[in-house]
């Protein structure tokens, strides 16, 4: 016998995701989806946001996502934030965060007191594009020892973002990255993506990043 | 690796979708489009899915994959076109604002099943 169906087949995986925005909404938190290769500075960069941000006055948690260690949560734990560490290896040792264990997650931290929640995914260019996790606004981050080439090579990551940090400015001048390069590979992708050049280092970009979140909230 | 959930969200997707009488195992044949803008390999998917099969109680089900091209419309001049490239610029006015109408997401599309026992006949009930 033959059983026509269309079905999404992340329709659970998005139904979750669905969820978590409505608890997101429900208590007015904005929630930034990190995205980068492993390596890119995203734990750095959430080092340098989040004090900045704390020091406005505006409330800020991360769900930190790693496939096994609990490192990352180890380096931002002085910054006195909740900061929820979300591993896969209980689920699999999945490359992504899936919108399930941000379920997980959210019952460990108080909604009506944070404003801004950071989302850091896992260390991955390609697998956490995929998945919808019911994040305001999804972020990627590519450092500059990456290459020009990874727009080509990794679309989907760049269709779905919308704003672009171009981290590790400060090593410009030791690399042979051609930016102009780098940054039409970009538009030819995604047309419309907002690209932010940054060094959690130097401190260049840092506050139009934090500008844009301000803004977007 | 997301093949390996994505196999498992296909399985998930089947059980959810037969009908009542239907046992997963009698499932022989699962077929479902995947995006060619999604950075699924349809090898490594296959591999996933057989891997995880005969725990989920479908040993007999055969995944097959149909890759879908990506197809966009410009939001500018409304002219759709396919890419074969990921380069996302209208070719009719070179712009970017660009809409996928194909070629992104993953979708079930048919499940091929064995008779259930004893309803070979259609359903008359002789008792
Ligand atoms: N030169 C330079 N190094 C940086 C910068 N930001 C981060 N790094 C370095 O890059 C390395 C990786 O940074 P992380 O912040 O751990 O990167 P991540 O993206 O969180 O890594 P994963 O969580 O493992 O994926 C560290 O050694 C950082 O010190 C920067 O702006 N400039
Ligand atoms: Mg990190
Ligand atoms: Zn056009």
């Amino acid at each position: 016998m033959e059983i026509p169906v269309i079905r999404d087949v992340l329709e659970e995986s998005n139904a979750l995701a669905k969820e978590n925005r409505a608890a997101f909404d429900r208590h007015g938190v904005f929630v930034v989806n990190i995205m980068s290769s492993p390596g890119s500075g995203k734990t750095t960069l959430l080092q340098k946001t989040i004090p900045i941000l704390k020091a406005r006055g505006i409330s800020c948690a991360v769900i930190e996502g790693d496939v096994s260690s609990t490192l990352d949560s180890e380096r931002l734990a002085p910054l006195g934030i909740p900061v929820i560490q979300a591993n896969t290896e209980p689920f699999g040792g999945d490359c992504h965060l899936g919108s399930h264990m941000v379920q997980a997650a959210l019952k460990y931290l108080d909604l009506p007191s944070i404003e801004i929640l950071f989302i850091e995914n896992i260390g991955n260019l390609v697998c956490p594009a995929e998945f919808y996790l019911g994040e305001n606004r999804k972020v990627m981050m590519l450092s500059l020892t990456e290459g020009e080439d990874k727009p080509t090579k990794y679309p989907l990551m760049f269709r779905e973002c919308q704003v672009c940090l171009l981290s590790k400015m400060d090593l410009a001048p030791h690399l042979d990255i051609n930016l102009d390069l780098l940054e039409s590979n970009i538009q030819k992708v995604n047309s419309a993506m907002r690209i932010l050049p940054i060094s959690a280092k130097t401190g260049e970009g840092l506050m139009a990043w934090l500008d844009w979140l301000v803004n977007e909230r | 690796m997301h093949e390996l959930y994505i196999a498992e969200c296909i399985v998930k997707s089947v059980n959810s979708s037969l009908p009542r009488n239907v046992a997963p195992t009698l499932v022989t044949q699962v077929r479902v489009q995947v995006g060619q803008l999604d950075a699924v390999v349809p090898e490594t998917l296959k591999f996933s899915f057989d891997a995880i099969k005969q725990s989920c109680g479908m040993p007999r089900a055969e995944l097959l994959i149909k890759e879908i091209a990506v197809r966009c419309r410009c939001r500018d001049c409304a002219h759709e076109f396919g890419i074969d490239l990921p380069v996302f610029i209208c070719p009719a006015c070179n712009r970017g604002d660009v809409e996928v109408l194909q070629g992104r997401g993953i979708t079930l599309t048919r499940i091929i099943a064995d008779e259930p026992e004893g309803e070979t006949h259609g359903n008359t009930s002789y008792s």
